[in-house]
C-alpha cells in the first residue's frame, strides 16, 4: 500500500536528493562524471580545441583525477557540508579554468554552471546553491572580462545570465527542499506506520498471551468455574465444570444456561446473585447433568463487579459433592453398624443379667421347699422380668420414629409436680411460672423429665438439692433443672446424647438419648451446662401452646 | 470345715442366686465390686473366686491381675454376659480356671467347682 503511494516521486527523489545528510556517493560521482563530459565537450568545440599537453588538457585531466579522489572519500564524510561544498567549488573553478585555457567563451559553456548549481542545490539546498551561484557569477564575469576587457556590467550576457544563475539556484533549491520534505514526511509516515504496526502486533501478542494465561489459570482450577453474562449466556467454563455438567467446554460456551436442561437450580442462584448484586456462598444444590445423573454440588456465586457496565453477570465456583456425599453415607452406615454392634452387646449384657437371675432362681425353685425362700425366689424372678420389660420399653422408645401420638394441652408445672411427688430422698423445689401451657404427649414428657431428674439425683451425693425453674419467652416454655451434683466432664459432655454411652455401672446408656429424642419429637431444644464439682443445669425448651 | 468361695458381681440378685445355689456345700462371701473383692482376697483365705466381668472393656480384669499378684494359686472362675470375650480373657489372664457365661447352668457350675476344689 505504502509502496504504491508515490512510486514515481520515490524513484526520482532517491536518485536526485537522497538527502542532505547523506548524498549518495554513487550519485555524486555520476553527476560529476556528466559534468566532466560536458566540460570536455565544451573544450573540444572551443576556439583552441582540446590539444594534448595544453593547459586546458591538464585541467581536464586534474578534474577527472578529482573525481577519482571523491571516489575514495568515505561515504560518511560526504554528509559534511564543507566537504561537498569543496567538491562543488572545485567543479566551478575547474570548468572556469578549462574555459579560460581553451578560450571557449563563444560556446554555451555557461550552461554547465546551471548544472553545477542544480547539483549543489540537490546536495545541499540553498546553503550550497547560492554560494556556488555567487562563485560561478564572479568567475563568469571574470572570464567575460578576460575575453573582452571592454565588457560592460550592463552587457546583456551578464545582465541576463547572472540573475538566471541565482534564479536556478533558488528554484532548484526550493524544488529539492520540497522534494526532500515530502520524502522526509513520507519516510516519517512510513516509520510511523511501521511502528504502529509493530505496536499493534505487540499488543495483540500480549493480549493473546494474557488471554491464554487467564484461560490456563481458570482451566487449572480444581473446582468448576462458570461465568455468565447478564442474560445467562455462558462466557467461560473450565474443564472441571464441563465435566460436572457432563460435556465438553465447547458444548456449553455461548449457550444460555437456562436453556440447558437440569440446570434450573444453578441459574436460579446465579440470577439471585446478579439481581441482588451480592455473593452467595457455600450453598448446596443439586443439578441434573447431561447424562441425566443428579449431582449434589457445593456452590458459591459472585456477581461480576466492574466499574465498566459492559461486564455484567456472575461467576460460579462449584464442587462436585457426589464423592463427599458418598463418603458421608458410608460414614452414616458405619455409625449405624457401630450403634448396632454396641446395641447388640448392650442387649446381651442388659438382658442376660436378669435372664440369669430368672433362669437361676427357676432352677433353684425345683429343689426348694422352704416357703420363705420360694417367695423370695419368685420375687426375684418377677423383678428380673420387670427389668427386661423396662429395657424393651427403652429400646422401643428410642427406636420409635417421630411420635405420632396426639398432642394434648398440658400444664408443665402440674406435670412436674406430679412426677416429683413420689421422690422423697431429695429435696425438690419447683419455681417460676405456674401456668406454662404446652402441647405435648403426656407419657413422653413424663419420661423426659423423669430421666433428667433421675440423672440429677444419681449425680448428687452430699446435701442433694434440686431446683426446677420454669419461665416463658415469646415462643418457648423454658425449664431449667439445676442440681448440685458432681457435674459432667468435658469429654463425657460430648457423648451425653450418644445412645448406649453410660458412665453408670447400671445405666442402660439410653436415658439421655431418649430425652433428646422426646425433645426433638416436640420440636424443642435441649441444652446442658455443667461444671465438674459444681453441678449441672439441664435446660429444656418446649414450644408454647399455639 | 466348708471350703470358702468369694463371689464378686455388681448385681445384687446374681450374688443372691450364687449364694443360694452354693451355700449348702460351701461358705460363700459376697463382694459387690472389684475393689472390695481385692480387699477381701488379700485379707482372707479363699479356695475359689467367682468374678463377674461386666463391660466389654474388661472391667474386673484388673482386679483378677491384682489378686493373682497376691495369691498365685487360687482358682478363679470368670462369669460374664459376653460369650465373645472368652478367648480374649483366657489368653490375657494367666491361670483362669474356667469361664462361664450368663445365664448360668447351676448344675454345671457346681460340677465345675467340685472338680476344681472338691466339696
Amino acid at each position: 500500500m505504502r509502496d504504491k503511494l508515490y512510486p514515481r516521486v520515490r524513484f526520482s527523489a532517491i536518485f536526485f536528493c537522497h538527502g542532505l545528510e547523506r548524498m549518495k556517493k554513487r550519485t555524486l560521482l555520476l553527476l560529476r562524471f556528466v559534468l566532466i563530459l560536458a566540460t570536455i565537450l565544451v573544450m573540444t568545440y572551443s576556439q583552441r580545441g582540446l590539444n594534448i599537453a595544453s593547459p586546458g588538457y591538464v585541467v581536464a585531466l586534474l578534474y577527472l583525477l578529482s573525481n577519482m579522489m571523491v571516489y575514495f572519500i568515505p561515504e560518511t564524510r560526504l554528509s559534511y557540508l564543507y566537504v561537498t561544498f569543496g567538491i562543488f567549488l572545485i567543479d566551478v573553478v575547474a570548468i572556469s579554468l578549462a574555459i579560460y585555457f581553451t578560450q571557449g567563451m563563444q560556446t554555451d559553456f555557461y550552461l554547465i554552471y546551471f548544472l553545477i548549481i542544480f547539483i549543489a542545490s540537490v546536495g545541499q539546498d540553498i546553503r550550497g546553491s547560492i554560494p556556488i551561484a555567487i562563485v560561478a557569477s564572479v568567475l563568469y564575469g571574470w572570464l567575460l572580462y578576460r575575453a573582452n576587457p571592454d565588457t560592460s556590467i550592463m552587457d546583456p550576457a551578464i545582465l541576463i545570465r547572472v540573475p538566471f544563475l541565482f534564479i536556478v539556484a533558488l528554484i532548484s533549491s526550493y524544488w529539492s527542499a520540497s522534494m526532500r520534505r515530502e520524502l522526509k514526511s513520507k519516510k516519517e509516515l512510513e516509520e510511523f506506520a511501521h511502528k504502529l504496526e509493530q505496536e499493534v502486533e505487540r499488543i495483540t501478542t500480549k493480549e493473546t498471551e494474557l488471554r491464554r494465561y487467564s484461560e490456563t489459570v481458570i482451566n487449572s482450577v480444581a473446582s468448576g468455574v462458570i461465568a455468565v453474562n447478564g442474560d445467562g449466556t455462558i462466557t467461560t467454563i473450565n474443564p472441571e465444570a464441563a465435566r460436572v455438567l457432563g460435556g465438553k467446554q465447547e458444548d456449553f460456551t455461548d449457550t444460555k444456561i437456562k436453556m440447558i436442561k437440569g440446570l434450573d437450580n444453578l441459574w436460579q442462584k446465579m440470577k439471585e446473585a446478579i439481581e441482588s448484586d451480592k455473593p452467595l456462598e457455600r450453598l448446596q444444590i443439586s443439578i441434573t447433568n447431561a447424562h441425566s445423573k443428579t449431582i449434589p454440588i457445593g456452590l458459591s456465586v459472585s456477581p461480576l463487579t466492574s466499574s465498566d457496565t459492559k461486564f455484567t453477570g456472575c461467576v460460579a465456583i462449584l464442587r462436585d459433592l457426589s464423592e463427599v456425599k458418598g463418603l458421608e453415607e458410608k460414614l452414616k452406615h458405619a455409625e449405624r453398624l457401630s450403634y448396632l454392634g454396641k446395641m447388640a452387646s448392650w442387649i446381651a449384657h442388659e438382658i442376660r443379667n436378669p435372664l440369669t437371675v430368672i433362669d437361676g432362681f427357676a432352677q433353684l425353685l425345683t429343689n426348694t421347699k422352704d416357703k420363705d425362700k420360694v417367695s423370695t425366689f419368685n420375687a426375684e424372678i418377677h423383678k428380673g422380668i420387670k427389668r427386661i420389660n423396662h429395657i424393651i420399653e427403652d429400646i422401643l422408645t428410642f427406636a420409635r420414629t417421630k411420635t405420632q401420638v396426639k398432642h394434648d394441652e398440658l400444664n408443665l408445672h402440674d406435670l412436674l409436680q406430679q412426677i416429683t411427688e413420689n421422690i422423697n430422698n431429695v429435696k425438690i423445689s419447683i419455681k417460676g411460672d405456674e401456668n406454662p401451657i404446652i402441647n405435648g404427649e403426656e407419657e413422653s414428657l413424663k419420661s423426659l423429665f423423669l430421666n433428667i431428674i433421675n440423672n440429677s439425683i444419681d449425680a448428687m451425693e452430699n446435701d442433694p438439692k434440686l431446683v426446677i425453674n420454669i419461665r416463658k419467652t415469646k415462643e418457648w416454655i423454658i425449664t431449667d433443672i439445676v442440681d448440685n451434683g458432681k457435674g459432667i466432664s468435658k469429654d463425657n459432655l460430648k457423648n451425653l446424647f450418644t445412645p448406649f454411652f453410660t458412665t453408670k455401672s447400671r445405666g442402660t446408656g439410653l436415658g439421655l438419648a431418649i430425652v433428646k429424642k422426646i425433645v426433638d419429637d416436640h420440636n424443642g431444644k435441649l441444652e446442658v451446662e455443667s461444671e465438674e464439682g459444681e453441678g449441672t443445669t439441664c435446660r429444656v425448651h418446649l414450644p408454647k401452646k399455639k | 470345715m466348708k471350703k470358702r468361695i468369694l463371689v464378686c458381681d455388681d448385681e445384687e440378685p446374681i450374688r443372691l442366686l450364687l449364694n443360694e445355689s452354693l451355700q449348702d456345700s460351701y461358705e460363700v462371701v459376697e463382694a459387690s465390686n472389684g475393689r472390695e473383692a481385692l480387699r477381701l482376697a488379700t485379707k482372707e483365705q479363699f479356695d475359689l473366686i467367682i468374678m463377674d466381668i461386666k463391660m466389654p472393656d474388661g472391667h474386673g480384669l484388673e482386679a483378677i491381675e491384682r489378686i493373682r499378684e497376691r495369691n498365685g494359686t487360687v482358682p478363679i472362675i470368670i462369669c460374664s454376659a459376653y460369650r465373645a470375650m472368652e478367648d480374649d480373657i483366657v489368653v490375657k489372664t494367666s491361670n483362669v480356671a474356667a469361664f462361664i457365661t450368663k445365664p448360668i447352668d447351676i448344675k454345671a457350675l457346681k460340677t465345675k467347682i467340685f472338680n476344681l476344689i472338691g466339696a
